[in-house]
């Protein structure tokens, strides 16, 4: 479904990213994980065509995406939650949600969404900034759900949640996961990533150095301490 | 007395289309991070216009359809071709907009000549108010000012492509994320931008002097509009206009509007003194 091959990526001089190489299959769940600064969310930047890549490929669907227009890449079926969100603070929750479409979705799309997110629902007219945080990573999400993409990127969904929440988003996501929609997820909480993915990249310094099965790499205390500098 | 509710009637049509051009600065700086120096030339330029329409068809109601349409176009161009290039060095867009300032303003010297051009109103009649007799074309300003800025905030917050220039403003990466072509919305906004200069070129034509300079007057009072209702406050910039004008046309009334003018520019310095984000700051974003 996504295939990153010895992706570059510079921030003006600076080299971050030194030839990554990863791959996500239809309906399979990836987590990318690695310490703060490494480089994950440039990876997906560099993949939604934010952060322009020096050298490589990213093949989508069998479409290489890395030379399409960026403003294309989501109408691929490339969905995309930022870090921090990216939640549109002045317009409306309803704004934000359709913001990617240029016509209204089908009902039976706007029914699952409501229905998994009825709180979303009751604030539509409701400036996005008096959301809650984890009301506001419901709304990234869902605005990624009302595209249908047949996969989604998620950056970091549960930094800055309250804990209670956490479990709620953890559920979103893998609720999204069961109905056939490929994930890739960077997260700083092993234990969501190890729960929601089958299969771990771990990277540092712009690469990617080791790769695992999720099963594999919760018993790997070693390789957890080593690259993540955690003891699970 | 008389004189007084005359200037300060004027101010308020005056503000009400400095307010419609004023708009125009403040979007191209809100979503392009540009300072346009040249925002009063393209006034300017759709003043010229109007006259040139006037003068063409015998029909000035025609540069109301005509004159916008011209304006969106060159604005697109400009975009393209000046502000584009220079988009990732802010910086730069105050020496790039005063070259194409000079360069509006020296064309329309070479095409239409350097003489200054007073045109009449199409509508003549005049009609009591407050105990004065006032023209009925100043209404219309008026009105057409106001038709325009509402149609505008309708488009803002009412149409999709306004929603995603207030979308582009807030976080263009995550605009582009999500399908946004942002790059499309830049050059909107800033052919938006002149085409609503040169529609209030087209209102203010028939009562004002119509040469190459006009622009140069103009554009510190948009400036000062800007500022005073707080930057990127659109309904702000609104009613900063207004204000201001209205309070330069009474003080005109009494004395020279050079003194007007320096009035305005203790006032925003006041203003900027106790509320460095302008009056209205917080209001509205
Ligand atoms: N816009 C930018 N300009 C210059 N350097 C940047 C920029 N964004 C990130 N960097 C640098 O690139 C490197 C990788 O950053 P990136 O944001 O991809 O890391 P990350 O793995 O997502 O970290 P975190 O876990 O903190 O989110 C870091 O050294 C960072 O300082
Ligand atoms: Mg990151």
């Amino acid at each position: 479904m996504l295939e990153l091959r010895d992706l570059n990526a510079h921030y003006g001089k600076v080299h971050v990213l030194r030839g990554v190489t990863m791959h996500v299959e239809e309906g399979e769940s990836v987590a990318l994980l690695g310490r703060n600064g490494v480089g994950k969310t440039t990876t997906l930047k560099s993949v939604m065509g934010l952060v322009p890549p020096t050298g490589g490929s990213v093949n989508f669907a069998g479409t290489e995406i890395s030379k399409m227009a960026p403003h294309r890449i989501p109408g691929a079926g490339l969905g995309y939650v930022p870090q921090g969100r990216g939640i549109f603070p002045g317009l409306s929750v309803e704004e934000n949600l359709l913001i990617g479409l240029t016509k209204t979705p089908p009902s039976h799309i706007t029914d699952y969404v409501f229905d998994r997110f009825p709180r979303l629902k009751e604030r539509l007219k409701q400036q996005a900034n008096t959301l809650s945080g984890g009301e506001q990573q419901q709304l990234a999400i869902a605005r990624c759900l009302v595209m249908q993409p047949k996969m989604i990127i998620l950056d970091e969904p549960t930094e800055g949640i309250m804990p209670i929440l956490v479990k709620e988003i953890r559920r979103e996501i893998a609720a999204v996961r069961e109905t056939g929609v490929s994930i890739l997820l960077v997260e700083q909480n092993i234990k969501t990533a190890l729960r929601l993915c089958t299969r771990v990249y771990l990277m540092e310094k712009g690469v990617i150095v080791h790769e695992a099965s999720a099963s594999e790499l919760e018993n790997d205390k070693e390789t957890l301490h080593r690259y993540l500098g955690v003891t699970v | 007395m008389e004189l007084t509710i005359a200037l300060a009637l004027n101010g308020i049509v005056w503000g009400l289309i400095i307010a419609l051009i004023a708009l125009g600065l403040s979007i191209i700086f809100g979503l392009l991070d540009i300072i346009n120096i040249a925002h009063g030339d393209f006034f300017m330029v759709g003043t010229v216009l109007a006259w040139f329409v006037a003068e063409t068809t015998g029909n000035y109601w025609l540069a109301f359809l005509i004159v916008p349409i011209i304006g969106f176009a060159l604005g697109a161009l400009i975009e393209y071709t000046v502000i584009q290039p220079i988009k990732n060095a802010a910086a730069l867009s105050i020496v790039a907009t005063f070259g194409l300032a000079i360069i509006l303003q020296e064309s329309v010297r070479a095409t239409f000549g350097a003489t200054p051009e007073r045109m009449l109103p199409p509508i003549h009649d005049t009609i009591p108010m407050f105990g004065i007799e006032y023209e009925v074309y100043r209404l219309f300003a008026a009105a057409a000012s106001i038709a325009a800025i509402g149609l505008f905030f309708l488009f803002l917050h009412r149409s999709k492509l306004g929603t995603w220039m207030r979308a582009v403003r807030f976080d263009p990466e995550t605009a582009t994320a999500m399908g946004i072509p942002a790059r499309r919305i830049y050059l909107m906004t800033f052919a938006i931008g002149f085409a609503m200069a040169s529609l209030g070129g087209v209102v203010a034509a028939p009562i004002t002097t119509v040469y190459f300079e006009a622009g140069v007057d103009i554009l510190p009072f948009c400036f000062m509009a800007v500022i005073i209702g707080g930057l990127g406050n659109l309904g702000g910039t609104v009613a900063a206009a207004v204000l201001l004008a209205f309070f330069e046309g009474v003080i005109t009334s009494f004395t020279d509007p050079t003194f007007a003018r320096i009035g305005s520019l203790c006032l925003m310095s006041l203003v900027l003194m106790i509320r460095p984000h302008g009056i209205f700051a917080g209001a509205t974003r």
